[in-house]
């Protein structure tokens, strides 16, 4: 097990690393001139910014030098200047980090609370309108596109109700939570979610859709094996069955594809915080394409891959964890 | 999962190959799920190759007193205009249907790209293994390792944002699905009874590998490859909804919601209509991905 863990360091280690050359080089591979694509896009650049970003972006170097000269302004934790704001693109990242992070894991969070009744009632009410149901919520789930479903509460909770705000991020929600249960006061809390359950419910259906799906077949799997029928003629409750022994062995693939499925999540996020000007990193990233911010690209990507292979490499350990079985060996 | 072919054991499924489209109708016709599913796709690809035929109207002329036209059903609305106007007073009907052809031509470019390229590489590595297939796997181990947005964001950061950009973007993206799923299926058909006569009998490996195993993964391709469809019409809606794919003036279903978004109160069939177009050739495309699955799929008849 130490050997998995230690091998899965690695791996994301080399991935990370790749990413960095990646970024190192990035602005060498833009046809023509970057730095006059970024002067011509970004009118407040003068000749000595210019000249400046030549060398910080490495365009009259080779890509190792380059590429060591990066990681070696990295590992001093500077990032560079953005072009857009005027400012260090780590103040920015750091700001706007948080927001994404939330979102995603909460979506997350979601996707499995919704998912995990829906599929189980589906598989144990097989062919009933509970099924039915869920059939219908996972093929129009996964046919919806989730900037959609965003514009469509949009209009329905804020428009039409007046309910929910429309855009923005309001108080972080692990600090709301944090002070609401330090202060025994919901309304903090309450207060906090309003601004994250659109964004939130946006975002996870796709997952919940997916996943409802995926629990149904393992569940219908699991109640055809040997040790449910033995566990029947034991006399167990149909209760602790269900939830003891086949929703156990069933959440098993689900959680194998967890760690794919955050990747999708954070390709998602980067959609829908344009949706709900969610001040999160998709939206700078996406608002820096438009600009050519080179630094503030090589930024987002880069923390998005870290984010990316850090949470992988969490549901990789959970998963050693919850599961006995695996072959650490073959992995 | 109830399949047709459940009385038959399981050797027959490679034997059982789509010959001619009898079969195909006759299952087809048995389940409303695939007969809705291809009908959808049947109006799409329909609506697309007869766009100009279909909307007269020109999707990208300008007409002040069009803005915001409602649509026929609501008061105000005209039939020479049945989804109503834009914000700029343009023809909605003729958008979308204009827009139908953008997201058909996008899709098909897009899967054709990748599943010749991910053939091409899944069979390498299936059928020779050892040293090409760990070497091909890595990449594809580390590109299922990289968020789809991460990929596309740095492509356009390199190439600018230009149709070309979004294709290369999307197929970049989703090659590696196909590339596992024919590795997986080359390696189950090589070690089969007929591939091994074949190769006894010394058949070269280039004809073992095309006229015996490439048509066997057939079947389970075409299956992914047809869902594969959905997802890159989806993709492609986002990209263009960020303003990163379709660029303006040509009409696509991502970029009509994006500009309907903001008169969500005034003109909601800005972006329901497109939205609408975007879910119902979605939902058909899994829906006969679905169908091919349980009617042809080998490893779905296993199960």
């Amino acid at each position: 097990m130490t050997g998995f863990i230690l091998r899965r360091l690695v791996y994301a280690g080399v991935v990370l690393v790749a990413v960095v050359f990646f970024l190192a080089v990035l602005v060498k591979l833009v046809p023509g001139d970057a730095v006059d694509l970024m002067i011509s896009s970004n009118p407040g650049l003068t000749a000595a910014d210019a000249a400046r970003l030549r060398t910080e972006l490495g365009l009259d170097r080779s890509a190792v030098a380059q590429f060591i000269h990066y990681a070696e302004r990295l590992a001093d934790g500077d990032f560079g200047q953005s072009l857009r704001h005027g400012k260090p693109v780590w103040d920015l990242l750091s700001e706007r980090l948080p927001a994404t992070l939330e979102l995603t894991v909460l979506a997350m969070i979601l996707a499995l609370v919704i998912a995990i009744p829906l599929g189980m009632m589906a598989a144990l009410r097989q062919g009933s309108a509970v099924d039915y149901a869920a059939t219908v919520f996972s093929v129009l789930g996964v046919a919806t596109p989730g900037f959609l479903v965003g514009i469509l509460l949009i209009l329905l909770f804020s428009v039409d109700l007046g309910w929910l705000p429309p855009s923005g991020r309001g108080q972080s929600l692990t600090i709301s939570l944090w002070r609401a249960i330090r202060d025994w006061d919901a309304a903090v809390f309450w207060a906090s979610l309003r601004y994250y359950a659109m964004p939130a419910l946006s975002l996870a259906l796709v997952v919940a859709a997916i996943n409802a799906r995926l629990i149904r077949s393992a569940m219908l799997e699991v109640l055809r094996q040997d040790f449910v029928l033995f566990a029947k003629s034991k006399g167990l409750t149909r209760r602790r069955i269900n939830f003891r022994h086949v929703l156990r062995n069933a959440l098993i693939p689900t959680v194998t594809i967890i760690g794919l499925q955050l990747g999708f999540l954070i390709s998602g996020a980067f959609i829908i915080e344009n949706v709900f000007g969610w001040p999160g990193l998709g939206r700078l990233a996406v608002d820096a394409i438009h600009w050519r911010d080179y630094p503030l690209i090589q930024g987002t990507v880069l923390l998005s891959a870290v984010l990316f292979v850090s949470l992988t490499l969490l549901v990789d350990l959970l998963y050693c964890v919850l599961d006995p079985r695996i072959d650490y060996a073959k992995r | 999962m109830p399949s047709a072919d459940a009385a038959a054991p399981a050797l027959t499924a490679e034997d059982e190959l789509p010959r001619g489209g009898r079969r195909f109708l006759r299952e087809l016709l048995r389940s409303p799920k695939g007969l809705t599913g291809f009908v959808l796709v049947l109006a799409v690809l329909l609506i697309a190759l007869f766009a100009p035929l279909i909307a007269t109207n020109d999707p990208a002329e300008q007409v002040i007193t069009h803005r915001f036209l409602p649509p026929v059903w609501a008061e105000g609305g005209k039939w020479s205009h049945p989804l109503g106007g834009d914000n700029l007073g343009r023809d909605i009907f003729s958008r979308m249907v204009h827009g139908t052809r953008i997201s058909v031509v996008v899709a098909l470019i897009v899967i054709s790209v990748i599943v010749v390229f991910g053939t091409a590489v899944g069979l390498a590595s299936g059928y020779f293994g050892r040293l090409v297939d760990s070497i091909l796997m890595r990449i594809v181990d580390f590109q299922l390792s990289f968020p789809f947005i991460l990929l596309a964001l740095l492509l356009l950061a390199i190439l600018g944002k230009s149709f070309w950009t979004l294709v290369l973007a999307l197929s970049v993206a989703f090659w590696v699905n196909i590339a596992r799923l024919v590795r997986g299926e080359t390696m189950r058909i090589r070690s089969l009874e007929f591939v091994q006569a074949a190769r006894g009998i010394g058949v070269p490996e280039w004809r073992i590998i095309a006229g015996h195993i490439l048509p066997n993964t057939l079947p389970a391709l075409v299956v992914l490859a047809t869902l594969d469809v959905a997802v890159i019409v989806l993709a492609e809606a986002a990209m263009s909804f960020l303003g990163l794919g379709i660029q303006p003036p040509t009409p696509s279903w991502g970029t009509m919601i994006s500009d309907g978004r903001n008169y969500l109160y005034e003109a909601p069939w800005m972006t329901l209509a497109p939205g609408l177009g975007i879910m119902l050739t979605a939902i058909g495309i899994n829906l006969l991905g679905d169908f091919l699955r349980d009617t042809y799929d080998p490893r779905m008849a296993r199960r």
